[in-house]
């Protein structure tokens, strides 16, 4: 996911110009000068700005000096190559299994949901079924277990209830 | 005065106390270790159960919880790089680069003597500098309150260790973030295209856990199963705290000073703490280029500063009920509904419930030390356990905790969609800190400033007019203007940076 920085700086540009806009068209409180249409104006611009300073390399000085040292997982960047195309966007499946939450535990509960997940991310980080299958099954009844039983959060009981 | 302390050991001697206490310190340290859990959400999950306690006992369960979540948000800062709390997002890269060099005991005991000595620190100020330090912050006009969320603004982008220009650009995003929703001077929805979810605008737990959380499972999926850590046992946790106290004695007096300035002022609290205390240990200390490697001099200062914010945040609390932070927040709340209604007359009439507020807050900062050790060595299985098998619990900890916040499945989304952003921002060398606090500072900032503006009639110099404003913007406009500084000294000596640079 590494972008060229104009890339992302002429994306900061438009945000920024759109959000200046549509701080424009706000309506002021009445009666006076400013209202909330002054703060996004503000942000907008500033936005804008240090989206052309970014797509013309200022301040890019300061991040060579950042990638001599590398922060974390330093030693794995030289090993394991990525494998296929499409293995950059595995990244996106925890955003998507927690939209999956979204959508399902309402009708399938919390619990069958949860195992879904758990099972799933387990074995996307290279987990064998001997550890995903029982981290599956039990994980879900612990998390309800604090957060259901204990601090009384109202998770979706679904097509299987919990026994408590 | 020596009978008013009497009453109050008299008050918290109580079995209920004590096993509150107790109960709510184990309580506060597991959420708080918990990634996605903040110190002020298991203050908020405690208020159901201060319904049943008395007084005191429920008071007693806030000042204990709280004060150990913050400890304990280092744990998994120092382990995992995610931050247990906001309060320990501005050291967790530093704890964990001391972990990978094989200092995770001196991290973590860092973590637990200076956040005691920070919280006992904060009481003292809370019991002896109380009333005239509630007074100065109560005389801040709204261009002080604007200077001074600008400059705590700008100390994250001094903490980032990127591009300058990349971190008040995530800045301004994060403050955009803050634009969403009515809540805003005029009450018109801004920025919601429609959606009645966005209305209430952006809750910032469900975005902090996006951006730590979701953002490190993303970057876990990527990236291979790092080697594991060499198994070894813990060594002594609180070996070599007292040479760091020597040492370090200046840094953790400053940090505990800054902590209880910032956590008196309303609005800003641990968080904030720590980053003004970690940029300005980086700024002051004589080995600068230390820091972000995994040096402990940084985890000393903001350690201290952001316990000391606990204790200090009740001050305005007390005197006003104004909320020093959003902990605090909560306490009014509870200190409502108990019947001790805060203002200074809760000083003169019930003397000896403020006394006991002062002795539960010194007990709890003494008790974190044993519970806290005990929490570094359990905590610390974390690091044999295989990321296949941690991963996924965090996971569920995300959709779960983020779901408790407003108990709706917007939460949810929220948590995906930030962290979808953070991951993005991340890989491409934005600091994500950044727009953190522009998320979290958002609505106060715009608030001063617009509220300021509406005073000025429009002009700008007003902001500059008020001695304290004058002296806040100098410092504000300063830190804006550092790496430019820092720029043109290389641009002069181009020689020098060439060695420093390959010397790292």
């Amino acid at each position: 996911m590494r972008l060229p920085d104009s890339v992302t700086g002429s994306f900061l540009v438009v945000l920024g110009a759109a959000s200046a806009y549509g701080g424009w068209l706000l309506p002021p409180v009445p009666g006076q000068p400013v209202g909330p249409n002054v703060f996004p104006l503000v942000i907008g611009i500033g936005l804008a700005l240090c989206g052309l300073a970014i797509v013309f390399g200022i301040g890019h000085t300061f991040e060579e000096e950042e990638e001599l040292i590398p922060l974390e997982d330093g030693q794995a960047a030289a090993a394991a190559p990525p494998q296929g195309k499409f293995y950059s966007l595995r990244a996106l499946l925890p955003p998507a299994l927690l939209l999956f939450y979204v959508v399902a535990a309402d009708r399938l509960g919390f619990i069958i949901t949860a195992a879904i997940m758990v099972y799933v991310t387990s074995t996307a980080l290279g987990a064998k079924w001997k550890l995903a299958l029982p981290l599956a099954a039990l994980s879900p009844f612990a998390i309800h277990l604090i957060f259901g039983k204990l601090l009384r959060v109202p998770l979706p009981a679904g097509l299987l209830p919990t026994p408590w | 005065m020596l009978k008013t302390l009497i009453e109050a050991f008299a008050l918290i001697s109580t079995w209920e106390v004590i096993i509150a206490m107790f109960a709510a310190s184990v309580y506060g340290l597991v959420i708080g270790s918990l990634p996605g859990l903040s110190a002020t959400m298991a203050t908020a999950l405690l208020v159901p159960v201060t319904f049943y306690l008395s007084p005191i006992a429920a008071i007693a369960t806030i000042v204990a919880a709280s004060s150990m979540a913050i400890f304990s948000g280092d744990i998994p800062g120092a382990l995992l790089r995610i931050p247990g709390t906001p309060a320990s997002a501005a050291y967790a890269d530093e704890a964990y680069a001391m972990t990978r060099k094989g200092q995770a005991e001196l991290a973590l005991g860092a973590g637990v003597w200076f956040s005691a000595v920070g919280g006992i620190a904060g009481v003292l100020s809370l019991m002896i500098l109380a009333p005239p330090l509630a007074e100065i912050a109560l005389s801040f006009s709204t261009f002080e309150y604007f200077w001074l969320a600008l400059l705590g603004l700008m100390c994250a982008t001094l903490v980032a260790r990127s591009s300058p220009v990349k971190a008040i650009a995530g800045m301004f995003l994060g403050l955009l973030v803050s634009c969403i929703g009515i809540e805003n001077p005029g009450g018109v929805p801004r920025f919601t295209f429609g959606l009645t979810d966005l209305f209430g605008g952006i809750e910032p737990i469900p975005a902090l856990v996006g951006v730590f959380a979701v953002a490190q499972v993303m970057r876990a999926m990527l990236t291979p199963e790092p080697p594991p850590l060499p198994r070894r046992k813990f060594g002594s946790i609180m070996a070599g705290q007292w040479k760091l106290t020597k040492q370090y004695h200046w840094q953790m007096t400053r940090g505990n000073i800054v902590g209880i300035i910032i956590g008196v002022l309303p609005g800003a609290g641990a968080d904030m703490a720590a980053w003004v205390s970690y940029a300005m240990s980086k700024r002051f200390s004589k080995e600068p280029e230390k820091f972000g490697t995994g040096h402990v001099e940084g985890l000393v200062e903001a350690g201290a500063s952001n316990n000391a914010s606990i204790a200090s945040g009740w001050v305005p609390s007390l005197l006003f009920g104004i909320p020093g932070d959003t902990i605090a927040a909560i306490a009014i709340g509870v200190l409502y509904m108990k019947g001790l209604n805060p203002g200074p007359t809760l000083f003169t009439e019930k003397a000896s419930s403020m006394y006991a507020i002062y002795l539960m807050f010194i007990i709890a900062n003494i008790l974190m030390i044993p519970l806290g050790i005990a929490m570094i060595r359990i905590a610390a299985y974390i690091l044999l356990a295989p990321r296949s098998a941690i991963m996924p619990i965090i996971m569920l900890c995300c959709a779960v905790g983020s779901f408790a916040i407003g108990n709706n499945m917007f939460g949810v989304v929220t948590v995906a969609a930030f962290g979808i952003i953070g991951y993005v921002m991340e890989a491409n060398g934005y600091p994500v800190a950044a727009m953190v606090l522009g998320i979290v500072m958002g609505t106060m900032v715009e608030q001063a400033f617009v509220t300021s503006l509406i005073k000025s009639d429009g002009s700008i110099l007003p902001f500059f007019e008020r001695p304290v404003a004058a002296i806040l913007a100098a410092m504000a406009i300063g830190a804006l203007l550092w790496p430019v500084m820092v720029w043109a000294w290389r641009k002069l000596k181009p020689v020098r940076t060439g060695v420093a640079a390959t010397s790292r």
